[in-house]
């Protein structure tokens, strides 16, 4: 039952009208529930993982721990003078931001939360999360080519030059998880890893994707980290080299909005993840919903501890790793994968 | 059971409307002083030297997007073949649902193996790029 129908079932309102208004309701409450990780994640969480891992202290001052510094950072980023350069391509310079933050939220339309939060459940569910979050690229090279400065330009050409390069190899390392489960769904997807796949003793492991295949899931993870622009993978950026790449002209709320969509990426990163190859919302004792979110910060902090811990690579090289090894590799894993499944079947 | 596209429309609606939003709030709270020096480009504090329109970037990799228009599709192909491939086990065996694909791949393998072996999947391709590779780790 996805959310919408509970909803649905809720609401005095029958037809195509109750409908609507409860798939708003739902949207409205999964649009939120992002967002807030997001505030979390992006002014407080995100400064005092880097501050443990530089063995600084970060903020503290605002509010309990500095929690009280998201609201401080929202406020003075949103009133800050929005710096149009001179020669944008407006329209254009305009959608990027747009376009990088709403696809990425888009995408949380079909994973499932647990606890009944599922928005939606089509039967190409699979498919269409791969093709909303391979949307941002559009919005980066957007940004790098109308913001007129040749940071951005060349931020946004390496930006594409990395998504033609990872697309494939987390594409292709999805689908070997789809030789086990036979179906796009995500909710068959997760259902699939709910049996056990061998008891410890006391503990049943449970048969999750990432145990079952753990070569996919560590290619998964590595072109994960790529699709979302984290070390050692973060080239469209490199604040060491072109300033800020595609985000460099942007400012107050624009890069509000550029800077929430990469942090909502790396959220859809985590739940695609999750409901790959870490069960999903499933786990003991907690509701599924706290697993769930427990799951995705888990490759949050691994995403913040590869940028705090991993030199980043050249463009050459991303190049070459992409196109030499994670092309092949995944190749090999799908074809092993099918070669496997078909001796057990 | 509901139909989920509409509720796909309705996340679609609020992604949009949430961002557009915040750039209301923000246009009510923001103050605007558009000075000259302030809109320049930004090109780490010198005086911004012609439009990034006009340089000339030599974008190399069109033979990786070329090549992965073709992985792409070829994915495409592939996203099928896993929905079905259990069953058809079943139905045709093993032999018949593995061994067409595996072709299928092979091409695509040897398609990259050549695009590999003509330095398609290179950043820099250029006779001039690798002379100066060259000069620079004898100097």
């Amino acid at each position: 039952m996805t959310l919408p129908e509970t909803l649905n079932g809720l609401l005095p309102i029958g037809g195509l009208a109750g409908e609507v208004v409860a798939a708003v309701i739902g949207a409205a409450l999964i649009g939120t529930i992002m967002l807030t990780n997001t505030a979390v994640a992006g002014p407080w969480a995100k400064r005092k993982i880097t501050a443990k891992f530089t063995d600084r202290i970060a903020v503290n001052r605002v509010g309990p721990a500095g929690l009280l510094i998201i609201v401080a950072d929202a406020v003075r980023l949103l009133a800050k003078e929005l710096i149009v350069p001179e020669g944008v391509d407006r329209p254009a310079w305009d959608l990027a931001p747009l376009l990088i933050a709403s696809s990425a939220l888009l995408g949380f339309a079909v994973i499932p939360m647990g606890s009944g939060l599922q928005l939606a459940d089509p039967e190409t569910g699979l498919a269409f999360v791969f093709a909303v979050a391979s949307m941002a690229s559009l919005g980066l090279v957007m940004a790098g080519y109308a913001s007129n400065n040749k940071f951005s330009f060349l931020g946004g050409l390496r930006a594409v030059a990395q998504n033609l390069a990872y697309e494939i190899p987390l594409v292709l390392t999805g689908a070997s998880v789809v030789l086990f489960t036979g179906t796009l769904q995500m909710s068959e997807i997760v259902a699939a890893q709910q049996g056990a796949l061998f008891t410890l003793g006391p503990v049943a492991i449970p048969s999750w994707f990432a145990f079952v295949n753990p070569f996919a899931f560590v290619l998964f993870m590595i072109a994960n980290l790529a699709e979302v622009g984290r070390n050692p993978f973060d080239i469209p950026e490199a604040p060491t080299e072109i300033v800020a790449g595609y985000q460099t002209e942007y400012s107050s709320v624009y890069f509000v909005l550029v800077y929430l969509g990469e942090f909502v990426h790396i959220f859809l990163g985590g739940a695609i993840a999750a409901t790959l190859f870490l069960g999903g919302p499933a786990g003991p004792i907690l509701p599924g919903f706290v697993w769930f979110l427990i799951k995705i910060w888990a490759v949050f902090l691994f995403t913040q501890w590869a940028r705090s811990a991993l030199p980043r690579v050249r463009i050459d090289q991303l190049i070459q790793i992409g196109w030499k090894g994670m092309l092949v590799l995944s190749f090999a894993n799908l074809v092993l994968t099918a070669v496997i499944v078909g001796a057990i079947a | 059971m509901t139909n989920a596209w509409i509720a796909i429309g309705a996340l679609a609606a609020v992604a949009v409307i949430i961002p557009l939003s915040m750039m209301l709030v923000s246009w009510l709270l923001r103050p605007s002083v558009p000075e000259q020096g302030k809109r320049a480009t930004y090109e780490s504090g010198e005086i911004p030297t012609g439009s990034s329109r006009s340089i000339k970037f030599n974008i190399q990799y069109y033979m990786v997007a070329l090549l992965f228009v073709v992985f792409d599709i070829e994915t495409v192909l592939i996203f099928p073949w896993t929905v079905i491939y259990t069953d058809a086990i079943e139905q045709v065996g093993l032999f018949r649902a593995l061994v067409p694909m595996l072709v299928f791949i092979g091409i695509l393998v040897v398609g990259l193996a050549w695009a590999w072996r003509n330095g398609a999947v290179e950043w820099v391709r250029s006779e001039r790029a690798e002379e100066q590779r060259i000069e620079r780790t004898e100097g």
